[in-house]
C-alpha cells in the first residue's frame, strides 16, 4: 500500500498493544493456562469417580458449581450494559471500555456455560437440555426454570457474540491494513472485506442500534431468569419477588468491578493512559456505586421483610444467614458489597486507581460469597429440622472454581494480543 | 390568566385551603376512608416522581431535560401537600388490620412518625434541589440526597401505606416497583407538559425541542418495558408459588366484578398500549400522540392503585373524583404561576 | 476510471460533497468511503432510511410466535402435568417467546445487514483495496449512459 499517507495516531496507539507478547504476558498466560488445565484434570477425575468427589450432598444439592454459574453469568452482564445500554443513552465514556467489556461478556459466558455441565454429572447427556425430536418422544419441560436458563444463556451468548463481532468489523479491516502476509489476509477475511463504503456504513449504523436495542432488555432478563431458578420454588430465602432486579443489579455490580479489575492493569501495561481517561474510569466507578446502593437496598428489604411477615421459616432462614454456620461469609459479603463501596461517595477515591482496583477485587469476593450464601444457606436450613445440614466444598470443587478463573484470564490475555482492545473507529469518531 | 398567577405565599395558602377542603369532606361528608388513601397513593408517586426525574437527569446530564426542567421543578410545592394530607389519615388508621395487634414495626406512633418525617424530608430536599437547579447552580449533591430520600419514601409508601393493609401479603419488590412507577409517571407528565408548552418552547429553542419530544417518547417506551418486567417478575413468582398467603389478596381482587376487569386493564394501559404505540416512529414525533399515550399511562397508574386498595378499603366514588380534580387543578395553578413568574423575571 | 479525492476531516469532505452536488453532479456518480459513519453524508447522498428495520421487525415477530408455539406445541404433544401447572402455561411460555424474539430478531438483523451491505464482498477481498483511514470521494466523470 501507499506509504506516504500519515497513519492516524489512534491506530498506532491501539495496535501497539497487539505487539509480540513479552515475559509478563507469557507468565500470566502460562499461569492461567495451568490453572485451567488443572481444572480440566479435576473434572476428568470427577467424571471418572462420580459426583461423590464433590462436596454436594443431601440436603445441599447445589453447591459452589451453581454459585459459580450464577457468578459468571453475572460477570458477563456489565459488558452488555456498557456496550448496549450506554450506547442507547449516548454516554461518551463507553468507548474506553466497550471492547474489553464485550470480550469479557463472551469469556464469562463461556465459563458460566461450563458449570451446569460440570454439575450435571453425566455430562455426555447434556443435549437432553435442548428440545429436539427424539426416539423417546419426549420434550423438555418448558415450565421448568432450568429450561428457561438454557434458552436465556444461549440466546445471551449468541447475541453477545454477534454484537461483539459487528463492533469489530471495521477495526478488523484496520488491522488488516497494518498487517502484511497471511495474518493480514486472515484479518481481511474476518472483516468480510469491509471497505467503508457509505452503503456499508449506513446499514451498519442501523444494525448496531438494533442490536443495542435487542441486547438492552436481554441484559435485564438473563439474570432475572437465573434468579428465577431459585425464586419460583417456595424455599425460604429464595421465594421472594425482589430477586429478579436484585440479581440484575448484583450482576452489573460484580461485572463492573471485574471491568475495573481488568482495565486498570491493562491501561497501565499497554500504555493506553491517554485513551482511557480518569474521567471515564470515574464514570464506571459511579455505576459501581449506584449498583452497590441497589444491592444494599435489596439486602435491607429482604431482611426486613423476613421479620415483617408471619412466616417462621423465612425468619429462621435470615437469622441463620446472619448468625448461623456461614455468618462469617455473610458479614464479609455485607462489608464488601454494601459498606465499602459507599466510600465511592468521596470523589478523590473515585479517581484513585489503586483504590478502585482493590475495591474491584473485594467486590468480586463479596459477590461470589453472596452467590454462595444464597445458594447454600437456603438449602442447609429449609422447613424440616431433620432435613438440615451444612455443606463445605471439596478440594475438587475448589480446584475447578479456581481453574475457571484461569480459563477466563487466559482467554482475556489472548484477546488482548489478537484483537484491538479499544474500538479504533469509535475513538476516531470521538 | 394573570389573575391566577400566585406568588409563593399564595401557593402555600392554596395548599392549606386544599387540605382544609379535603379534611372537611373527609370528616364531614364521606365517612369512608378509601378515597383519601387512594388519592395519596397516586399523587405521592406522581409528585415525588416528577422531581426525582429531574434529579436523575441532573445526574446523568440528560439533554432533553433542558426543555422541561423548569416546568417539572415548579411542581415541588405539591410535595408539602403530601404530609398535610397524610396527617388527615391519622384518625383513620384503624382501617389497617395490624392496629389490633401492634408490634415493633407496625404501631400507630411509629407508623405516623416515620412516614411524616420522610415526607417532610422529601419536601425540603426537593425544594433545595429545585432552587439550586433553577438558579443554574451545580445540583449534584442535592439530587443525590433527594433521590435517596425519594427511594426510601416511596418504599414506605409501598410497604406501609399499601402492603400493611393486606398483611401478611408480601412482595419484596413492591418498593422498587413503586419508585419506578414514580419515574414512569413523571415521564408521562413530561409528555403532557410537552403538549402544553411545545409551541412556546419551539419558538424559544427551535429544532432541539422536536428531538426532546422524541426522547420523551423513547423514555416512556423504555419505562413501559421496564414496568412490564417488574410486573411480570412479581406475577410469575406469585403464580408459581401459589401459596395461600400470597394469592389470597389477589383472588379477592379478581373474584368480583370491577376488580376483575380493572386487573386486566392496568397491564394493558401501563405496558401493552404504550409499548405498541411508541414502537412506531411517527407516534414519537407527534406531540398529540405522545400526550395521548402519556394520558393512558397516567390513567393506568391510577387504575393500578385503585386495584390495590379496592378489595380492602371502602370508598366513595364521588369524593374520590372531587379530590383528584381538586389536586389536578391545584397542580395546574402551581405550574401556571411558577412558569409565568419565572418567565417574567427572565 | 473515477477520480478520487481524499480528505482528512469530515468537515472538508462534506464541504466538497455539497459543492459537487450543488454543481449538479448526480448522486449516482458519487461514491463515498468513510472511516466512520456520517449521517450528513447519508442524508446528502441517499436520503432514505435503511430497510434493515424490516428484517429486525419480521425476525422479532417470527421469534416471538415461534418460541411461544414451540413451547405450546411440544407441551401438547405429550400432555403431562408438572408442578400443578396447566399444560399450556402462558407465563413461562411467554418467556420463551420473549427470548426467541431477541435471538431471532438479532440474527435476522445481522443477516439482513449482510444482504443489504453486500458483504462478504468478494471484490474487496480479491482486489486488496484497503479500508482507508481518510474520507474518500470518488467521482465518476464519464456519464454511465
Amino acid at each position: 500500500m501507499n506509504n506516504n499517507i500519515p497513519v492516524p495516531q489512534v491506530e498506532t496507539d491501539v495496535l501497539a498493544a497487539m505487539s509480540r507478547p513479552g515475559y509478563a504476558w507469557l507468565t500470566g498466560f502460562g499461569l492461567a493456562g495451568l490453572l485451567f488445565v488443572g481444572a480440566l484434570a479435576l473434572w476428568a477425575y470427577q467424571i471418572q469417580h462420580g459426583m461423590g468427589v464433590a462436596g454436594i450432598m443431601h440436603p445441599v444439592g447445589w453447591g459452589v458449581y451453581i454459585a459459580n454459574f450464577v457468578f459468571w453469568v453475572g460477570i458477563a452482564h456489565s459488558g452488555t450494559l456498557i456496550s448496549a445500554v450506554l450506547y442507547i443513552f449516548r454516554a461518551r465514556f463507553r468507548t474506553s471500555f466497550n471492547r474489553s467489556a464485550e470480550a469479557m461478556t463472551i469469556f464469562a459466558l463461556m465459563v458460566a456455560g461450563l458449570f451446569p455441565l460440570i454439575h450435571l454429572g453425566r455430562v455426555w447427556r447434556f443435549y437432553y437440555l435442548f428440545p429436539y425430536p427424539n426416539q423417546r418422544q419426549l420434550w423438555v419441560n418448558f415450565r421448568s426454570p432450568l429450561v428457561w436458563d438454557v434458552f436465556a444463556v444461549s440466546t445471551y451468548f449468541m447475541v453477545s457474540l454477534v454484537f461483539f463481532y459487528v463492533g469489530l468489523m471495521p477495526d478488523l479491516a484496520i488491522v488488516a491494513r497494518h498487517r502484511g502476509g497471511w495474518a493480514g489476509r486472515l484479518y481481511r477475511v474476518l472483516s468480510l472485506g469491509w471497505s467503508g463504503s457509505l452503503r456499508e456504513w449506513r446499514h451498519y449504523d442501523r444494525l448496531y442500534m438494533f442490536l443495542a436495542a435487542f441486547a438492552t432488555p436481554l441484559v435485564a432478563s438473563v439474570h432475572s431468569i437465573v434468579s428465577w431458578d431459585f425464586a419460583v420454588s417456595i424455599i425460604p430465602g429464595w421465594h421472594t419477588t425482589i430477586f429478579a432486579p436484585y440479581f440484575v443489579a448484583g450482576a452489573i455490580f460484580s461485572g463492573t468491578a471485574m471491568v475495573l479489575t481488568l482495565v486498570i492493569p491493562m491501561r497501565r501495561v499497554l500504555h493506553l493512559e491517554h485513551l482511557i481517561s480518569i474521567d471515564h474510569i470515574e464514570s464506571i466507578a459511579k455505576i459501581l456505586l449506584l449498583t452497590s446502593l441497589i444491592v444494599g437496598f435489596s439486602y435491607i428489604v429482604e431482611h426486613g421483610m423476613a421479620f415483617y411477615g408471619n412466616n417462621l421459616f423465612e425468619m429462621e432462614q435470615f437469622r441463620f444467614r446472619a448468625m448461623g454456620h456461614y455468618s462469617l461469609l455473610f458479614w464479609i459479603m455485607i462489608t464488601c458489597n454494601a459498606i465499602l463501596p459507599l466510600l465511592l461517595f468521596v470523589q478523590r477515591l473515585r479517581r484513585n486507581l489503586i483504590f478502585l482496583f482493590v475495591l474491584g477485587l473485594l467486590v468480586n469476593v463479596g459477590m461470589w460469597l453472596e452467590r454462595f450464601v444464597i445458594v447454600v444457606c437456603s438449602l442447609a436450613r429449609d422447613f424440616d429440622p431433620y432435613n438440615w445440614g451444612n455443606y463445605s466444598p471439596s478440594l475438587v470443587e475448589i480446584g475447578i472454581t479456581v481453574g475457571s478463573f484461569g480459563l477466563f484470564f487466559a482467554a482475556f490475555l489472548v484477546f488482548v494480543k489478537t484483537l484491538p482492545v479499544l474500538s479504533i473507529t469509535e475513538l476516531k469518531e470521538r | 390568566m394573570t389573575s391566577l398567577v400566585l406568588n409563593k405565599a399564595g401557593i402555600y395558602t392554596l395548599l392549606m385551603i386544599t387540605t382544609l377542603l379535603i379534611g372537611l369532606t373527609e370528616f364531614g361528608l364521606s365517612g369512608k376512608p378509601g378515597a383519601l388513601l387512594l388519592t395519596l397513593l397516586f399523587w405521592s408517586t406522581i409528585a415525588q416522581g416528577c422531581i426525582a426525574l429531574v434529579a436523575v437527569c441532573e445526574l446523568v446530564n440528560a439533554r432533553w431535560m433542558a426543555s422541561l426542567r423548569r416546568e417539572l421543578l415548579s411542581l415541588y410545592p405539591l410535595l408539602l401537600l403530601l404530609p398535610l394530607l397524610f396527617l388527615l389519615l391519622w384518625p383513620q388508621l384503624d382501617l389497617y388490620p395490624w392496629t389490633k395487634h401492634p408490634n415493633l414495626w407496625l404501631n400507630k406512633p411509629f407508623f405516623m412518625t416515620r412516614n411524616l418525617a420522610l415526607l417532610l424530608a422529601v419536601f425540603f430536599a426537593g425544594r433545595h434541589l429545585a432552587r439550586r437547579s433553577m438558579a443554574k447552580q451545580p445540583a449534584g449533591p442535592a439530587a443525590v440526597i433527594y433521590l435517596l430520600l425519594f427511594v426510601a419514601s416511596q418504599s414506605l409508601v409501598a410497604f406501609d401505606w399499601f402492603m400493611s393493609l393486606v398483611w401478611p401479603w408480601i412482595s419484596t419488590l413492591l418498593g422498587a416497583y413503586f419508585f419506578t412507577e414514580g419515574l414512569y409517571g413523571a415521564a408521562a407528565v413530561s409528555g403532557l407538559l410537552m403538549l402544553l408548552y411545545f409551541k412556546q418552547k419551539h419558538a424559544e429553542n427551535g429544532l432541539p425541542v422536536t428531538i426532546h419530544l422524541r426522547d420523551i417518547g423513547l423514555l416512556m417506551f423504555g419505562f413501559s418495558v421496564l414496568w412490564g418486567g417488574l410486573f411480570f417478575a412479581q406475577f410469575l413468582l406469585l403464580w408459581y408459588g401459589n401459596l395461600p398467603e400470597e394469592v389470597g389478596f389477589i383472588l379477592d381482587l379478581v373474584s368480583s366484578s370491577p376488580g376483575r376487569e380493572l386487573a386486566w386493564l392496568f397491564p394493558l394501559t401501563l405496558f401493552l398500549a404504550p409499548f405498541l404505540l411508541l414502537l412506531a416512529a411517527p407516534v414519537k414525533q407527534n406531540r398529540h400522540m405522545v400526550a395521548g399515550v402519556a394520558g393512558v399511562v397516567l390513567a393506568g397508574l391510577f387504575i393500578e392503585r385503585l386495584c390495590l386498595v379496592l378489595p380492602t378499603v371502602p370508598m366513595h366514588g364521588g369524593v374520590l373524583l372531587f379530590y383528584n380534580l381538586l389536586l389536578f387543578a391545584l397542580a395546574l395553578v402551581i405550574l401556571h404561576s411558577s412558569v409565568h413568574a419565572t418567565s417574567q423575571i427572565d | 476510471m473515477p477520480r478520487h479525492l481524499f480528505f482528512d476531516t469530515p468537515e472538508a469532505f462534506l464541504q466538497e460533497l455539497r459543492a459537487q452536488l450543488a454543481a449538479g453532479v448526480p448522486r449516482r456518480r458519487l461514491q463515498a468511503h468513510l472511516p466512520f459513519h456520517l449521517h450528513e453524508a447519508e442524508a446528502l447522498l441517499i436520503g432514505r432510511p435503511s430497510r434493515l428495520r424490516y428484517f429486525a421487525m419480521i425476525g422479532a415477530l417470527l421469534g416471538f410466535g415461534g418460541g411461544f408455539l414451540l413451547a405450546m406445541l411440544t407441551s401438547l404433544d405429550w400432555p403431562i402435568i408438572t408442578g400443578g401447572k396447566p399444560i399450556v402455561s402462558v407465563p413461562p411460555f411467554l418467556l420463551i417467546g420473549y427470548l426467541m424474539t431477541i435471538l431471532i430478531g438479532s440474527l435476522s438483523s445481522f443477516i439482513g445487514f449482510l444482504w443489504l451491505a453486500r458483504l462478504p464482498s468478494a471484490k474487496t477481498l480479491v482486489t486488496d483495496r484497503p479500508f482507508d483511514s481518510r474520507f474518500v470521494l470518488a467521482i465518476d466523470d464519464e456519464d454511465a449512459s
